[in-house]
């Protein structure tokens, strides 16, 4: 088991810059869930951590001690590819002990190791099949089975799951979190996959265009996301973006949505009047015809989960979604009173940062720190 | 002929049922009698030249002579000294042209600058008409005008530059040199081809696994490119069994036979004593020996693959 450091990781191809500056420190025992937009440099990321690509700046340590120039072999961490990249010509159990023939290790241990993985993985019947005679579920937990029998110090999943249908990605999901739980290996895991990211991890990085936007526990990513990127992000459906101005009123700071409509803040924002913001609020907790004020708004389309309903709604124009397990509200045409709870808005200046409005005082100022 | 007709399912009439069945056989009719002619009849003919006495400049030949022409091939020292040559200028050739082309595909398969360039120049011989190589190399192998014997001399492999060619115990490796230079790139473009269809990530987790870069060759590269390799090794081995060209052009059999193979031996009995039914008999061993080779490639083949 390891810790990880990243110190201003760097990643250029020629002269394009595809990371620029990731610091990040991985303690021991931690599962990390890197998530961002395709392309933004996740894998990038997980295969500097691999040694899979070179680093061109900045220092990598695995358990103190640098590794930049260490080849992969060398840094003991195992990786889980999307493509599972099983070697085709080896039997199931030859693939799972691959790396520890390489490493001459006695043939019990060997033995043990895999049947142990296995049995964990519910491979038994399928050790002396090819690859290629095994379903993608099969394929996924062999290429799972073969980084567990190293017993790495860390290991590295690049959407591991990405491949398989939702209900075998949902009880492999519960697999790796029982597996983390029981061993508490050093994990990086990226993923595209939002349930993923918020279930696994102890923290997530949230990357965009090769920057680090966030870096903390799930719920606060969601609660608190630090700017425009992560809350737009983080949450499906996504979070409504409101663009507007600040206005204040007796004390009480308000927005002005582009479209005239107010909408109080319920505490006195210390941001001068005119300044242009936008105002942030998730679905899930806009409210449907609230006891107070409220606003007109039209439902166009409605969209069942199962698990609720999404409403897309235009509020005075505007483009809104609210997610709600009223059944009653499917038909579209209908006409609905929302208001937003001023306990449940997010703030963000003109910078794109959040701005605190849970402080006790109300007035407070801080944005949360980016890189 | 109607009296059966009294089942359950009235019959067509016999004409009807005539015209069903000829005619897939007369919209393939075109491209059979084609097959045939252009295939079949060539090769029946030729192989009935063997059993036939064909001499050009005899003008009483033409005769049936059964099994004459076999007999005599079985005492002809000739022939058995031809067809040990073949097997040396076979293997050889084909075993170095599969080496350095193995190692040419697997040069070409790293990314470098000029990479398009290399691997368009590396297939230029592949383009070089075959007399035209034959000639070319046998130039350089004449120390009058060409410079190898002078390197060979200066490097130590040869105490005079004299011409290998004329050689008794060297001739055979000039064509087997030319012959390499000239087929190395069909074995660098095959293995290339199949090199670059292995899938990256398969290194990459081997390379974590712990594998140097032996092992990944051994454990990934090799049994990805075995069946491309069990099937160019047979296709260039029959090939190249033939293939008389480069001998004729750079040595036309000499010094003393050394590198008559059997091929250049049917051409100089066919083209040179004018013995057509003794050439067309050697044609017949040779395609014999060549068929039951094939047929042995091809059952290893099928066992291995059975194994998988
Ligand atoms: N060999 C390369 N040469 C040049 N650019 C590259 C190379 N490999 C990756 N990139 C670029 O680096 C960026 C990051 O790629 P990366 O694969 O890390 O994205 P990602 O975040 O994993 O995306 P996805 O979620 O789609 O897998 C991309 O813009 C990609 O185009
Ligand atoms: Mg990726």
């Amino acid at each position: 088991m390891a810790s990880i450091e990243m110190r201003d990781i760097v990643k250029t191809y020629g002269d394009h810059p595809v990371l620029h500056g990731v610091d990040l420190s991985i303690a021991d025992g931690e599962f990390i869930v890197l998530v961002g937009p395709s392309g933004c440099g996740k894998s990038t990321l997980l295969r500097m951590i691999a040694g899979l690509e070179s680093i061109s700046s900045g220092t990598m340590s695995i358990d103190g001690r640098e590794v930049n120039d260490l080849k992969p072999k060398d840094r003991d961490i195992a990786m889980v590819f999307q493509s599972y990249a099983l070697y085709p010509h080896m039997t199931v159990a030859d693939n799972m002990s691959y790396s520890l023939r390489l490493r001459r290790t006695a043939k019990e241990k060997i033995a043990a190791a895999v049947a142990a993985a296995s049995a964990k993985l519910g491979l038994d019947p399928f050790l002396a099949r090819r690859p290629k005679a095994l379903s993608g579920g099969q394929r996924q937990r062999v290429a799972m089975g073969r980084a567990i029998v190293r017993q790495p110090k860390a290991f590295l999943f690049d959407e591991p799951l990405s491949n398989l249908d939702a209900r075998l990605r949902e009880q492999m999901r519960a697999e790796i979190k029982r597996m983390h739980a029981e061993f508490g290996a050093t994990s990086v895991y990226v993923t595209h996959d939002q349930i993923e990211a918020m279930t696994l991890a102890s923290r997530i990085v949230a990357m965009n265009a090769g920057a680090v936007q966030q870096i903390g526990a799930p719920l606060e990513l969601y609660d608190r996301p630090a700017n425009l990127f992560v809350a737009g992000f983080i949450g499906s459906p996504g979070m409504n973006m409101l663009d507007g101005t600040m206005v204040s009123d007796n004390g009480t700071s308000l927005v002005r949505l582009t479209n005239g409509t107010t909408i109080a803040l319920g505490q006195a924002v210390d941001l001068p009047e005119g300044t242009s913001v936008t105002l942030g609020i998730r679905p899930e907790h806009v409210s449907i015809r609230p006891a107070t004020g409220g606003v007109a708004a039209a439902v166009e389309l409605v969209e069942p989960t199962g698990l609720g309903i999404i409403l897309h709604l235009t509020v005075h124009g505007l483009p809104f979604k609210i997610f709600t397990s009223d059944r009653a509200l499917l038909a579209p045409g209908t006409n609905l009173t929302v208001g937003f709870p001023a306990e449940r808005l997010h703030l963000f200046g003109p910078d794109g940062r959040r701005i605190a409005l849970d402080a006790p005082d109300g007035s407070g100022i801080s944005s949360l720190t980016t890189s | 002929m109607t009296s059966s007709s009294t089942g359950s399912r009235p019959r067509k009439p016999f004409a009807r049922r005539l015209a069903d069945a000829a005619e897939p056989w007369l919209y393939t009719a075109p491209v059979l009698v084609l097959i045939v002619a252009v295939m079949l009849v060539p090769l029946v003919l030729g192989l009935s030249y063997a059993f036939r006495d064909i001499q050009l400049l005899n003008p009483f030949s033409g005769g049936f002579v059964g099994l004459d022409h076999f007999r005599e091939l079985s005492q002809d020292t000739a022939f058995y000294r031809a067809l040990r040559n073949t097997l040396w200028w076979t293997g050889a050739s084909v075993f170095l042209q599969f080496f350095f082309g193995l190692i040419l595909a697997l040069l070409l398969d790293k990314p470098f600058a000029g990479r398009g360039l290399a691997q368009a120049l590396v297939f230029l011989p592949w383009a070089v008409p075959t007399f035209l190589a034959g000639l070319n190399w046998a130039w350089m192998f004449n120390p009058v005008i060409g410079p190898l014997p002078h390197w060979m001399v200066s490097l130590g492999i040869l105490s005079a530059p004299n011409n290998i060619l004329a050689d008794p115990q060297l001739a055979m490796w000039g064509p087997i040199i030319a012959n390499v230079w000239w087929g190395i790139p069909f074995f660098a473009i095959t293995l290339l081809a199949a090199l670059q269809a292995i899938p990256r990530d398969l290194y990459e987790a081997a390379a974590i696994d712990g594998a140097n870069p032996l092992q990944r060759f051994t454990s990934i590269t090799l049994p990805f490119l075995a069946p491309t390799i069990a099937i160019t090794v047979l296709l260039r081995t029959v090939w190249i069994a033939n293939f008389a060209d480069l001998i004729i052009v750079m040595t036309n059999g000499g010094p003393a036979d050394r590198t008559q193979i059997v091929a250049s031996y049917i051409f100089t009995q066919a083209f040179k004593r004018l013995d057509f039914g003794y050439a067309s008999a050697i044609a017949l061993v040779l395609l014999v020996l060549l068929l039951a080779y094939s047929m042995v490639i091809v059952v290893i083949r099928q066992r291995l693959i059975e194994k998988d």
